[in-house]
């Protein structure tokens, strides 16, 4: 019996009545390395569990990571407590039943047997590959999530998961690589340095724009983080029935351009792949956008109980500590266009930007899906087809829809590009996105140049 | 707790570490929010386990046991020890001098929030909850938050602290909508509201209830508001948004490991310099920044950061220019000035970093009225909403819930959906008053993200409102 599983079933057994416990474990290394040298090793290994009380209706939810009997008592006494001075909740839905889970990919063996010897290893791989000075890390890890329940419920999922991330970056120069699966063995943390070196070098002596509209390519690093953004309002139940979303209203309408169409499908294999949602509820493929016409959000047992008419989980819930965010997204995935290489993109948008990455994105106004970030490693000026000079970060405020109404290409192959920052307990998840040009790129303001 | 972490420095030097310190924790918080009248989220957690960090032949390494017994101890000082040795160095790593250390640090408070009852902390929202309720109001949210943290830390250059912090706080949010309009008004701050390093009567003080029917007829008031215009103006920021803006723009670049590039790859880097310690000009005259980790109430208030230094005060930014940064005694040492002191980690899971731990905007004269009468044509902004800055932290774009302009002095019409952007240093620079002492407030920020795997901070940052000239607004899309 595996760890966490073993921890779930213990903490039902700690309370009687209807019950609910939710166990993660993560055995893990992160070697961060910085000017090429690995300077915060850090491993980790944890079991926590939360266990969720019903008494009449009211709720109460306790975590530990104290998996000793008498812990778990304690556990099942402070869960008890908050349900027993919780009112009732009319949009309780009840726990989740059992039901059929679908079988998916996600653990790779070898990948759980790396250890600190084999982490550090491969960060060095990394640092050793690029002429130009490193930061970033490699991890990999092996996580478990089980959930038992006295309605029946018994899921288990081991996963494994590794990354290398690398910015290359010297005075006035920077690049940005990464990559990810659930097998270490399809990682080469050597070729995500090269890449992040190799886009470093054609930084250097980066100019100025004047703020403005552009046609830009977006590569998948920085067209997931705006989409996972864009997300957090407008995919989502909560954010629809609360009229917070960029869907409240428009759900059976065109939205984007007819290229784009985005699923969540946390089935794909080619992901990070999961079988059900933190109730225990089998995870489905949900269409959000087929053809540019906004087609659904995702939804949790709550949130559809809520709503009413028909709704269903779409096996879409967060941990307990999390709900208020109500059910979200992990596994986003936009559908790759026609065009064989981001070079096809730059010729298709002739003159405009070529964006690597973002950072530090902040949603502005939820309503209008408007998002605002820096670019980052790696912004170039596209002229006559191809990418030419280099330009300082750039400071852009977007409403997401309007990027995506008038769309030129997305490349046919998409990458995985991790959405995990390795806060709080270990749950891997990512999206599956292709690079895409858009018509519509609106620079606010001018930063600083690239590099350290 | 205090034999496993001794245990676990005797295993890590006896494995061969030149340095070793070893932090055990345990740690409980609670959460709860109702919203709509019903509880949203009632969440109670217990986390505990000991961390050991080592020095090997120039090589950090890290490792952490969720088991607080020997064995847990002994096994993380090894686990840390293989992973620095694996990931090898460049020899001696110096770090400041630091005489050992003794003592403990408890928060001052006059009741546990962990002593009030779940029921009462569930009416207690419920009734500001139900005050939210009006006119175009469509979520009604009141939270509140408490957390208690014991540990002790040892090193193998005798540093032995004890200590044990209580935070809480609490907060409203309501959302109004209408006419394919959306607006959020927050009450203290947005989002998770506002935390101190106090007991109970701080969530008391804060008055919920009382707060709530404002906040709920503002966030009204704001479907009929004009939008904010886009134009360069005079900029007048509530102590809240002032908060942020210190936060994000003096805080953070003046990490030192930022500055040396350790953050690159997540975070950031900074746009100072070693080198501009003590002659680069950040702001105005006006423009006076304290790092204070003995500020009463402050969620960065300790006795000893989590390396042993003990807490203390000091200059960051002093009449415009820079006079300090936040230091580990690695990045002390490498800058050959300060001791360290602002070394902390989340949990016993994490390895410190260099974080905030209170950063205060100093106050100067008068009051927000004053500010206000000094302003033919301007802008008003209060409680921030949304935020963004680059890596190297100097060009920003922040937002704010509410905003009203400002003509002949004072205060006129409500303008909604307000931004501001600016760079860092010329932004300081247009600094041209800060409102008194009585205005000075300290507000708490909960959600600090830093470091891979990610780690939060609580930080808390003493602001006035704060008027700067020529300042872009209106941001648009």
């Amino acid at each position: 019996m595996t760890r966490a599983l073993d921890v779930a079933r213990r903490a039902l057994e700690a309370t009687t009545g209807e019950a609910e416990a939710v166990a993660q474990a993560e055995t893990s290394g992160l070697a961060r390395f910085a000017a090429s040298e690995v300077h915060q090793p850090t491993l980790i290994d944890n079991v926590v569990v939360t266990l969720r009380i019903v008494r009449d209706g009211r709720t109460g939810v306790a975590s530990t990571n104290r998996v000793d009997d008498a812990g778990l008592v304690e556990l099942a006494r402070r869960a008890e407590e908050a349900a027993d001075s919780a009112p009732v909740d009319p949009d309780f839905p009840g726990l989740a039943e059992r039901g059929e889970l679908p079988r998916v990919e996600g653990y790779d063996r070898a990948t759980s047997e790396l250890g600190p010897d084999d982490q550090a290893r491969l960060a060095s791989d990394a640092i050793a590959a690029a002429d130009v000075p490193t930061y970033g890390f490699f991890t990999s890890a092996v996580s478990e999530l089980a959930i038992v329940s006295s309605t029946g419920v018994e899921a288990h999922q081991e996963m494994t998961d590794a990354t290398t991330l690398v910015v290359a970056a010297d005075n006035g120069c920077s690049g940005y690589a990464e990559a990810t699966s659930w097998r270490a063995g399809a990682i080469d943390p050597a070729a995500v340095a090269r890449e992040a070196a190799e886009k470093a070098a054609r930084t250097n002596g980066a100019k100025e724009i004047e703020p403005g509209r552009y046609p830009a390519v977006l590569e998948p690093y920085a067209f997931a983080d705006l989409l996972q953004y864009f997300s957090y309002d407008s995919f989502g139940a909560l954010g629809l029935l609360e009229e917070r979303g960029y869907f409240a209203g428009r759900l059976g309408q065109r939205v984007f351009d007819e290229r784009i169409s985005i699923a969540d499908d946390a089935l794909d294999p080619s992901g990070l792949p999961k079988s059900f949602d933190f109730e225990g509820s089998p995870k489905q493929r949900v269409e959000l956008v087929t053809n540019g016409v906004a087609r659904g959000v995702v939804w949790d047992r709550t949130t559809a109980k809520r709503a009413g008419e028909g709704a269903k989980t779409t096996g879409h819930a967060l941990p307990q500590d999390l709900d208020d965010w109500g059910p979200l997204p992990s596994a986003l995935t936009v559908a790759g266009g026609d065009a064989e290489s981001t070079d096809e993109l730059v010729e298709l948008v002739g003159d405009g930007l070529y964006i690597t990455r973002l950072h530090y994105l902040g949603v502005v106004h939820p309503r209008e899906g408007v998002v605002t970030g820096m670019t980052r490693d790696g912004t170039f000026r596209i002229r006559d087809g191809k990418i030419a000079e280099p330009l300082v970060n750039l400071r852009f405020t977007v409403a997401v829809p309007e990027l995506l109404r008038e769309v030129h290409g997305l490349t046919r192959d998409v990458s995985l590009i991790n959405a995990s920052n390795f806060y709080g307990e270990r749950y891997p998840y990512g999206a599956l996105v292709p690079a895409v040009a858009t018509a519509r790129f609106n620079v606010s303001g001018v930063g600083s140049a690239p590099g350290i | 707790m205090r034999d496993l972490c001794a245990a676990a420095v005797d295993a890590a030097t006896g494995a061969g570490a030149e340095y070793a310190d070893a932090r055990a924790v345990v740690r409980r918080s609670q959460r709860l929010s109702t919203k709509n009248g019903r509880v949203e989220q009632l969440t109670d957690t217990e986390s505990e386990g000991i961390g050991v960090r080592v020095l090997v032949d120039g090589a950090w390494g890290f490792a952490c046991d969720r088991r607080l017994t020997a064995e847990g101890a002994s096994d993380a000082a090894l686990r840390a020890c293989a992973f620095a040795k694996a990931a090898g160095g460049r020899g001696a790593r110096a770090l400041a001098p630091l005489a050992a250390q003794t003592g403990s640090y408890r928060t001052t408070y006059e009741r546990d929030p962990f002593s009030v009852s779940i029921a009462d902390k569930v009416e207690h929202c419920l009734r500001a909850d139900e005050a939210l309720n009006g006119r175009d109001v469509i979520v009604r949210q009141a939270s509140l938050r408490a957390l208690r943290e014991h540990k002790i830390l040892l090193s193998s250059e005798g540093t032995d602290v004890e200590q044990e912090t209580v935070e809480c706080g609490g907060g409203l949010d309501c959302a109004a909508a209408g006419d394919g309009i959306y607006q959020v008004r927050s009450y203290p701050s947005a989002s998770v509201g506002m935390s101190q390093q106090r007991g109970w009567e701080f969530v008391e003080q804060l008055g919920l209830e009382r707060e709530a029917p404002r906040v709920a007829e503002q966030a009204s008031a704001l479907l009929r508001a004009d939008l904010c215009p886009a134009k360069v103006t005079t900029l007048v920021l509530d102590s809240d948004q002032t908060a942020l803006q210190v936060h994000e723009s003096v805080g953070h670049p003046t990490e030192l490991d930022r500055v040396y590039g350790t953050e690159a790859s997540y975070a950031g880097t900074s746009f100072l310099h070693a080198a501009d310690l003590g002659s680069l000009r950040y702001g105005s005259e006006h423009m006076n920044v304290t790092a204070d980790s003995t500020t009463p109430g402050g969620l960065g208030t300790f006795g000893f950061d989590d390396e042993g230094v003990p807490a203390s005060r000091h200059p960051i930014v002093e009449a415009g220019v820079l006079a300090g940064f936040l230091t580990s005694r690695e990045t002390a040492a490498r800058i050959g000035s300060g001791h360290g002191g602002s070394m902390r980690a989340d949990g016993w899971n994490r390895m410190p970093l260099v974080r905030m731990t209170n950063l205060h905007l100093d106050p100067g004269e008068g009051t927000l009225e004053d500010l206000l009468a000094d302003v033919d044509d301007g802008i008003y902004m209060e409680t921030n909403k949304s935020w963004s800055i680059d890596d190297k932290r100097l060009n920003f774009q922040f937002g704010t819930q509410i905003a009203w302009e400002i003509k002949s002095g004072k205060l006129g019409r409500m303008l909604r959906d307000a931004t501001y952007t600016g760079i860092t240093p010329e932004f300081w620079g247009k600094l041209d008053a800060v409102a008194g002492a009585d205005a000075w407030q300290m507000q708490g920020i909960t959600n600090c993200g830093k470091g891979q795997p990610g780690q939060g901070a609580h930080v808390s940052h003493g602001a006035s409102p704060a008027r700067f000239r020529d300042v872009q607004v209106g941001v648009k899309a």
